[in-house]
């Protein structure tokens, strides 16, 4: 096994672990979540503003990250707020982590069950998942991060080619008028949009891996930019494909707009199917990015070999996925999560750069 | 220790044919009845069903639709002698009536041996006699819901009962899979319209907005479509249909089909065929104090691609304005016919010129969107033509 500090990753492995943890089960209902909130077509708007908010969070943590070379958010937290206040709001991370890793595989075990595998029981789909990824996590970050560099690419170009034969749906009309009911959809959509970029805590972590963290924020940036592109898209595709009356009410949007086409003559007719089985691929990816979180901070807070943590870990994860009784409970796990995410996503970094700033440049106090 | 490995080992091997079990709910697709196409018709007992009942088979319903699945392909016990291959067909349509879809479904799955499952379902044909006393969201409902049956199934109307459309004379034929595959000639002519799927229906009957639906009409084993019919999208009613000449206007006004001939009478009476190379719509809305009018311009270009008329037409710009101006006058009178059904007859929008009206004055169409049908069909509409003749075929005669 090896040391987890000596573990360390590249520059362009960390961009793909930031993506792989970001994009996940999000982009089949985002276009659905953002439309109900927003009701016009202008939610690629809301996408790009609730992107840009997002970089400059990350930004922002990537730089206090930067400040404590090698060191995770669960270590550097303690210096800076103090070992109790800290304590809590990590604790308070890594039950997101955990809360997100059991949603991430519910949702996957939904949407598998409703259109691929109906009949099999949910445990089945879920358990299988859950050790398959403890057996990822035990590898260390290093492991993590090739499983993600060799996922990343097959799920994106299917997805691409996708939304590629989506266009013969394409409308643009859909997407028009631009603003037609002013800027302030835009602004209240703006919550939800910066929801489906939950994960981005992770650079907290993550800057500690890094082999060269001077380049952190290149590998952030540019991690971050790929499911904003990829978000964009799927917007532009899917309002334009199945316009904003047909995707408020779809449970699963992005699926229907590839459910609303068949190629005639192509080797696959369908294809939702490659689609959905390529996509549990980054579901997994994603939910092992969470588990790997949760686990490290737990095995950081309290000073656990990581090992045993990781072990301990599936039963909290396992009942986290089956505690939701129907798919409206995922779906309204999702909004918690959500919001959740939000305070922790602003406030973890805010805050803590704040009280450093404070303490370093106010009281001139060694951190 | 070697002892102990080798134990290992026999666990893992005794784990291993929990691998090889394949897929948990896999279903043998030999064992499944896939329907390809459906009918929903007006309610009545199906002929079999009449008799299960007389015989005290039955359960509680009310009669309100009649659906009819075909079912492929069609087991055909092979005859020995080859010659007499009978009157076997490669699909087989089955009716229930009731006044749920799905229950209907179910109650197939007493009469046949196979359960049935909609993955393949490609058409789905409504009776319009139904639809006026039906909503369409209501027969559509469980279509949308359904997990198996794709987004991507064609949605038609039919003028008489729908069932008969999934019928057919030719012997090796299925039905649905022709009136599927018919779209492909739209590259012909803009009576066929594009086709709406059901994800499309599904946006259609949220907005409220009246639309139409591809008319089809069955007579003598075969199928035509024959125009649209218009759903009226306040009441979700089939209000009444678009013959064949207004639905290919409709499409080219809307920019949605750019093929077709226009056949009009010469200057000696004679019949002059024009087929269309282009054809470009442009709706602008203008409001103007409150009142609200459209200018439409239609650019057409094609070429004279017959005539009947014994004195040969010369290839001269002369002659090119002059036909040009006969086809002008007869897409006009086509254009009139349709805008005064839509306008005065029917009352609806079902061209689009909402959806520009929101895309230019998006806060207009706010105040106006809720009876935008009434208040469209009181809006003026004006119409330009910009006709070109580019070419006399493949001959060219001198004056």
């Amino acid at each position: 096994m090896f040391t987890r500090t000596d573990d360390k990753i590249t520059t362009s492995q960390a961009a793909v672990f930031l993506t792989n943890t970001v994009l996940g089960a999000g982009i089949l209902t985002m276009p659905r979540s953002i439309t109900q909130e927003m009701r016009t077509p202008d939610s690629w708007l809301t996408i790009l503003v609730g992107g840009f908010i997002v970089m400059l969070t990350i930004l922002l943590m990537v730089k206090l990250s930067q400040q404590f070379p090698g060191q995770t958010v669960f270590q550097y937290a303690g210096r800076i707020a103090g070992r109790l206040p800290s304590l809590l709001l990590c604790l308070l991370l890594v039950v997101y982590f955990i809360l997100v890793a059991g949603f991430e595989i519910r949702s996957l075990a939904e949407v598998t069950l409703f259109f691929l595998l109906e009949g099999t029981p949910i445990w089945a789909v879920i358990i299988p998942f859950i050790w398959a990824g403890t057996y990822l996590v035990l590898g260390g970050i290093n492991s993590i991060a090739r499983v993600f560099q060799i996922v990343f690419p097959i799920t994106i170009l299917v997805l691409l080619v996708s939304f590629g034969f989506s266009l013969r749906l394409f409308d643009f009309n859909n997407l028009r008028p631009v603003l037609g009911s002013g800027v302030l959809p835009v602004l209240h959509g703006l919550k939800s949009s910066v929801l489906v970029y939950t994960g981005s805590e992770v650079v907290m972590t993550l800057v500690a891996f890094m082999q060269h963290p001077q380049q952190a924020v290149k590998a952030m940036i540019g991690g971050i930019a790929i499911p904003f592109a990829l978000y964009f898209l799927t917007i532009v595709f899917v309002i334009g494909g199945l316009s904003i009356d047909s995707v408020i009410n779809s449970t699963w949007p992005t699926i229907d707009l590839i459910r609303s086409f068949e190629i005639t003559g192509f080797f696959v007719e369908r294809l939702e199917f490659p689609l959905m089985v390529i996509w549990l691929m980054q579901m997994f990816c994603n939910f092992c990015s969470f588990f790997f979180q949760a686990s490290l901070g737990i095995s950081q807070l309290f000073k656990f070999s990581v090992t045993p943590v990781i072990y301990g870990m599936v039963p909290v994860i396992f009942l986290a996925a089956m505690v939701p009784n129907s798919i409206q409970d995922v779906f309204a796990l999702g909004d918690a999560i959500g919001s959740m995410g939000l305070a922790l996503f602003l406030m973890l970094p805010v805050l803590l750069s704040f009280i450093w700033i404070l303490r370093k440049k106010g009281l001139k106090q060694h951190v | 220790m070697y002892r102990y490995r080798q134990l290992k080992m026999l666990f893992l091997y005794l784990l291993l044919p929990f691998v090889l079990t394949g897929c948990w709910s896999s279903k043998e697709i030999e064992d499944l009845g896939m329907y390809t196409g459906m009918a929903i018709d007006i309610g009545q007992p199906a002929p079999v069903e009449k008799e299960f009942e007389m015989k005290g088979a039955e359960y509680s319903k009310h009669n309100k639709v009649m659906t009819t699945i075909q079912i492929v392909p069609m087991k055909t016990v092979r005859t020995k002698d080859k010659s007499n291959t009978g009157t076997n067909k490669p699909y087989l349509n089955v009716s229930g009536s009731g006044d749920s879809i799905l229950e209907i479904f179910r109650q197939f799955s007493v009469r046949l041996d196979q359960p049935i499952i909609g993955h393949h379902l490609k058409v789905i044909v409504i009776s319009s006699k139904l639809l006026r006393k039906q909503t369409i969201e209501q027969v559509t409902d469980f279509v949308l819901r359904d997990n198996d049956i794709r987004p991507s199934t064609k949605v038609y109307i039919s003028q008489g009962e729908a069932k008969e459309t999934l019928e057919s004379s030719e012997r090796n034929e299925v039905p649905s899979f022709h009136i599927a595959g018919m779209y492909r000639n739209q590259m012909r002519t803009s009576k066929v319209l594009d086709s709406v799927t059901l994800s499309k229906l599904d946006a259609l009957m949220k907005t409220k907005k009246s639309f139409v639906l591809q008319n089809l009409v069955s007579g003598g084993g075969e199928i035509e479509f024959s125009g649209a019919g218009i759903i009226k999208g306040s009441s979700g009613h089939w209000i009444g249909n678009l013959n064949q000449e207004d639905a290919e206007c409709l499409a080219w006004m809307t920019n949605n089909g750019k093929a077709g001939t226009i056949k009009a009478y010469d200057w000696d009476n004679q019949p002059l065929a024009y087929e269309i190379k282009s054809m470009k719509s442009k709706i602008t809305p203008f409001v103007n104090e409150g009142k609200i009018s459209f200018k439409v311009n239609l650019a057409v270009e094609g070429r004279l691609i017959e005539t009947w008329n014994k004195n040969n037409i010369p290839s001269t710009n002369y002659y090119a304005e002059k036909t040009s101006q006969i086809v002008e006058e007869k897409l006009t009178q086509m254009i009139q016919r349709l805008m005064k059904k839509l306008q005065s007859t029917y009352k609806v929008d079902v061209a689009g010129f909402g959806q520009r009206l929101a895309i230019v004055y998006p806060s207009v169409w706010k105040q106006v969107k809720e009876d935008w049908d009434e208040t469209f069909s009181r809006s003026e509409v004006n119409f330009t033509y910009d006709i070109k003749l580019t070419d006399f075929g493949s001959f060219t005669e001198k004056e």
